[in-house]
C-alpha cells in the first residue's frame, strides 16, 4: 500500500502520464467529466461523480469505423485500426466500476465480440476511488455494490483527511503501483484503509428489492401506470447519455463531398425516432413506451438474457434529468404493478 | 501564392441573376470566385443554406434580391430581408466576421453594381484569408 | 409578493373546481419529486389527483411545452408564471392551442431557485416578467416591482472582440453531446420532424464535435428568433451546462430592436419571423 500526500499528488499523475494515456476527472465550472489529460493541474479528485459516466473510455460516444473515398467507379475504403496504447482512467466511483463488468456481458455475447470494446477493456489499468458520502439520488446497494467496494478496480483510492492511500488489487494493478515511485503508506494507514474498506456497507443508500422484478415487469406490460410515470418525461435522452450502463448506438456514413467515414454513434432508445423504421412505421411512438422500454430492458430484459440488471444505481439520470424523474420510483412502481397482476 | 477565396452566391432569378447576365453579355471583367446558385426568389432562402455553405468550406456568401417593394412575387423579398437579417446577428454574435455574409439588393438593370459588388466581396475576403471556424474538415 | 405556500393552496383548490366542474379534462402543474427540492411537471385528470399539486420555488419547469400532447380540443388548464405565459401566447400565435381551450391560472413569482445548484435564477427566467401575461385566474397577487432588464447579463459577452467571442462560443458549443434536451425541454421546439433529424437532406452529422454542433445550434437559435420568451428551460436542461440563453436572448434582443416586438406579449400580434413591415429598414443587413 502506498500513500499520497496532497504535495505528491502532482508527481503521482504525472508518474501515470509517464506510462500512457491517462483520463481522470476534470472540473469544467461545475462539471465534472473524465478527460484525457496532459498536465497534473488539470486533476480533480474533489468531485462526489461525474456527470457523464466513464463508458467513453471503453466505448467512445463517436468512434470512426471505417473511412472511405468515393470514387467515380468505385469505393476505396479501409478499417481503422482501433489504435490503443495501454492506458489508465483514474477516479472511477465503486458503481461505476461495476458498470464496465455489467457491459461486458453485452459487448461479448452470443459468440461475438466487439473488437473495439474488448482491446480497450483489455488495455486499461482502473484506478477506482471510495465514495465518502451519499446523494440521494444512488441507489447502488441494490446491486450488491457499497461505497468502497475494491470489485472490478486494478487499484484502489481511499481519503484519509488531506492523503490518499493506494492499494494494488489485481497483478496488473501491483504493477503499475511499484512504477509509480510512491512513498509506502504506515501501518496505521493501512488499518485505516482496511476498516474503510470493510465498513463500507455502512455508508447506505437507498436500495430496492429486486427479487422476481425481471417477471414482475413483464406482467406489468400493459399496465395503464406507465402513461402516469411518463408524464412528465421529454425524451431528451439525456438519462441514456449519461449513463454507465446504456450502449445503444447507430452506425452513420458521414461525408463530405467525396471523403467520409463511417462511425459508431451513441443513440437512446428514449429519441422519438430510435424506433423509427425506412417503411415510415414507428411502433414506439408514445413517450409511455419508450419509457416502458428503457426500464424493462434494464431491469427485465437484460437480466433474461444475462443475469445481471443493467443498472449500478450510479444516480446519474436522476440527477441529470430535467424533469426530475426518478428511474427508482418508475421500477418499484412497476414492480409494484406487476405484483398486483 | 495568392489564396483564391470560395465565394457561394445565391441569387433570385428575377433581379440579381438577370443583373449577373447583364454583367456578362456587357462583357464586365469580375473576379470568378463567385459560384451562382439561382433561386426564384430570394425568400426561397432558408438560413440554413449560409449556415451550411460555410460548414462546407465556402470563404464568403453573397445573397442577392431584387429592391423591396420590387419582387416579382410581391412581398417575398420583405421577409427575406428579416430573416437574412437575423442569420447576419447570429453570425457575428458566435464570432464569425460579418464581411464574409453580404446581402444586396441588385436589380436586373444593374449589371455594372453586381459586378463591383463581387469585386469589393471577393477582395475583402482575400484580406481576411480563408474562413476556417465553421469549415468541416474531413 | 404571495408566498408559494398560498399559491400552492389556491392552485389545488382551482385545480379542484375545474376538474369536478368539468370544464377542463387535465389541468397541468407541478407535483411532487423525489425530494422538496425536484418537483416534477405533473398533470392532474381527478380531483383526488389535485391534491398532488405542489408549487415553490423550484418549479421551473415551463408547463406550456406539454400542451401539445393532448388531442386538439381537449380543455387544459396550465399553470403559467410570467414567461410560460408568453410561450402559450406563441403557442396560440402559431395556431398549435386555440384560446378558448384553455384556462391558464396564473402565478406571479419572484425567486425561483436553480434546482442543481439552489441559486436565485431570475437572469435567466425572468422574461422580463415576474407577472404572467395573460391569465384566466390569479393564484397570487401582481408583483409591483418592474423586473430586471432581461439582457444586461449579455454585457460580458457584448464587450468582447470578435475572436474572444468566437472562443467562448466554440469552447461553451464544443462541449455539446447532442442529446437534444435544449430541443425537447423548449414549449417551441414541437416540430416533425426536426431539421436535425432529417436524412434528406442531413443538416448536421450526428457526431458530436464543434462543426456539428455549430450546425444544429445556430440553425437553432435562428429557429427559435421572435419565438423564444427567455424561459430558460433549454439552459437548465442542458448536462454540461452550456449558457444557451445567453444566445437566445441576443436574438432576442435584436428582434425587438429591430422588428420593435417582443415575443408572446400579445396575443393579436404576428411573430415577427413570419411578418414584415414596409418600413423595416436595410441597415437591418449592415
Amino acid at each position: 500500500m502506498k500513500k499520497i500526500t496532497p504535495e505528491k499528488f502532482p508527481a503521482f499523475v504525472s508518474a501515470l502520464l509517464g506510462k500512457g494515456p491517462l483520463w481522470a476527472p476534470v472540473a469544467d465550472g461545475e462539471t465534472v467529466n473524465f478527460t484525457l489529460i496532459s498536465d497534473p493541474v488539470q486533476v480533480t479528485l474533489d468531485f462526489y461523480n461525474t456527470t457523464l459516466s466513464p463508458k467513453g473510455v471503453f466505448f467512445p460516444q463517436s468512434e470512426e469505423i471505417i473511412r472511405y473515398t468515393l470514387g467515380k467507379e468505385r469505393i476505396e475504403s479501409e478499417a481503422v485500426p482501433t489504435d490503443v496504447k495501454p492506458q489508465v482512467v483514474l477516479g472511477v466511483r465503486p458503481c461505476d466500476v461495476r458498470s464496465f463488468e455489467v457491459m461486458d456481458a453485452i459487448f461479448e455475447s452470443g459468440g461475438i465480440t466487439d473488437p473495439y470494446w474488448k482491446k480497450r477493456r483489455e488495455n486499461t489499468a482502473i484506478i477506482g476511488f471510495a465514495f465518502d458520502t451519499v446523494d440521494p439520488a444512488d441507489f447502488y446497494n441494490a446491486f450488491g455494490i457499497h461505497a468502497a467496494d475494491e470489485r472490478g478496480s486494478d487499484l484502489f483510492l481511499v481519503k484519509q483527511g488531506p492523503d490518499f492511500l493506494i492499494k494494488a488489487i489485481t497483478k496488473k494493478g501491483e504493477e503499475l503501483l511499484s512504477a509509480l515511485g510512491l512513498d509506502d503508506a504506515s501501518a496505521d494507514d493501512e488499518k485505516y484503509y482496511n476498516e474503510k474498506i470493510a465498513r463500507g456497507p455502512e455508508l447506505k443508500t437507498r436500495t430496492i428489492n429486486l427479487e422476481g422484478a425481471p417477471d414482475k415487469l413483464t406482467r406489468a406490460f400493459d399496465s395503464p401506470y406507465w402513461q402516469k410515470a411518463a408524464m412528465a418525461c421529454i425524451s431528451c435522452g439525456t438519462c441514456t447519455f449519461v449513463c454507465p450502463t446504456c450502449h445503444c448506438f447507430d452506425i452513420n456514413d458521414e461525408t463530405l463531398f467525396r471523403k467520409g467515414a463511417r462511425r459508431r454513434l451513441w443513440d437512446a432508445c428514449m429519441f422519438t425516432n430510435f424506433t423509427l423504421e425506412a417503411s415510415g412505421h414507428n411502433p414506439r411512438t408514445k413517450v409511455s413506451q419508450r419509457l416502458r422500454q428503457r426500464v424493462s430492458h434494464k431491469f427485465s430484459y437484460y437480466v433474461k438474457n444475462f443475469e445481471v440488471t443493467s443498472c449500478v444505481g450510479c444516480g446519474r439520470c436522476t440527477r441529470s434529468c430535467p424533469v426530475n424523474i426518478d428511474i427508482l420510483s418508475v421500477a418499484e412502481g412497476a414492480i409494484k404493478e406487476g405484483e398486483k397482476q | 501564392m495568392g489564396f483564391e477565396p470560395k465565394i457561394q452566391g445565391i441569387a433570385c432569378n428575377w433581379c440579381t441573376y438577370t443583373g449577373a447576365d447583364l454583367a456578362g453579355t456587357t462583357r464586365l471583367k469580375y473576379p470568378q470566385n463567385l459560384r451562382l446558385v439561382r433561386v426564384m426568389c430570394s425568400s426561397r432562402i432558408n438560413p440554413s443554406f449560409i449556415f451550411r455553405a460555410f460548414q462546407l468550406g465556402a470563404d464568403g456568401v453573397m445573397v442577392g434580391g431584387c429592391h423591396p417593394g420590387d419582387c416579382h412575387y410581391g412581398t417575398g423579398n420583405m421577409y427575406a430581408r428579416r430573416r437574412l437579417a437575423i442569420t447576419k446577428k447570429i453570425l457575428d454574435f458566435a464570432g464569425m466576421e460579418p464581411e464574409r455574409f453580404r446581402v444586396e439588393w441588385i436589380s436586373a438593370s444593374e449589371g455594372k453594381r453586381f459586378a463591383e459588388v463581387v469585386e469589393e466581396l471577393t477582395n475583402t475576403i482575400k484580406e481576411l484569408g480563408p474562413q476556417t471556424k465553421f469549415k468541416i474538415e474531413k | 409578493m404571495t408566498d408559494a405556500k398560498t399559491i400552492e393552496t389556491r392552485l389545488k383548490e382551482e385545480a379542484k373546481k375545474l376538474l369536478e366542474s368539468g370544464v377542463v379534462s387535465v389541468v397541468l402543474g407541478y407535483g411532487p419529486g423525489y425530494d422538496e427540492k425536484h418537483p416534477m411537471p405533473f398533470a392532474a385528470s381527478t380531483p383526488e389527483e389535485a391534491e398532488n399539486l405542489v408549487f415553490n420555488e423550484f418549479c421551473t419547469a415551463n408547463m406550456a411545452r406539454y400542451i401539445g400532447r393532448y388531442p386538439a380540443g381537449t380543455k387544459l388548464a396550465v399553470a403559467v408564471k410570467g414567461a410560460d405565459s408568453r410561450a402559450v401566447i406563441v403557442l396560440i400565435q402559431e395556431g398549435k392551442v386555440k384560446r378558448e381551450d384553455l384556462v391558464m391560472l396564473g402565478i406571479p413569482f419572484k425567486g425561483l431557485k436553480d434546482q442543481a445548484t439552489g441559486r436565485e435564477i431570475d437572469e435567466k427566467t425572468t422574461g422580463a416578467t415576474y407577472n404572467p401575461v395573460i391569465y384566466d385566474v390569479l393564484l397570487g397577487d401582481l408583483i409591483r416591482e418592474a423586473a430586471p432588464s432581461p439582457y444586461t447579463v449579455l454585457a460580458e459577452l457584448q464587450s468582447m472582440g470578435r475572436d474572444e467571442r468566437w472562443a467562448f462560443w466554440e469552447k461553451e458549443l464544443g462541449k455539446c453531446i447532442r442529446c437534444y434536451a435544449c430541443r425537447k425541454a423548449c414549449p417551441m421546439c414541437y416540430c416533425d420532424p426536426c431539421f436535425v433529424d432529417q436524412t434528406r437532406p442531413q443538416w448536421a452529422d450526428k457526431s458530436p464535435n464543434i462543426q456539428g454542433n455549430l450546425m444544429y445550434h445556430l440553425t437553432r437559435f435562428y429557429h427559435l428568433a421572435g419565438r423564444c420568451v427567455d424561459c430558460g428551460e433549454c439552459s437548465r436542461a442542458c448536462p454540461v451546462n452550456i449558457p444557451l440563453y445567453l444566445f437566445h436572448k441576443e436574438v432576442a434582443r435584436e428582434c425587438e430592436e429591430m422588428f420593435k416586438q417582443k415575443a408572446g406579449m400579445d396575443i393579436n400580434d404576428k411573430p415577427v419571423m413570419v411578418d414584415f413591415k414596409v418600413e423595416d429598414s436595410n441597415d437591418i443587413l449592415e
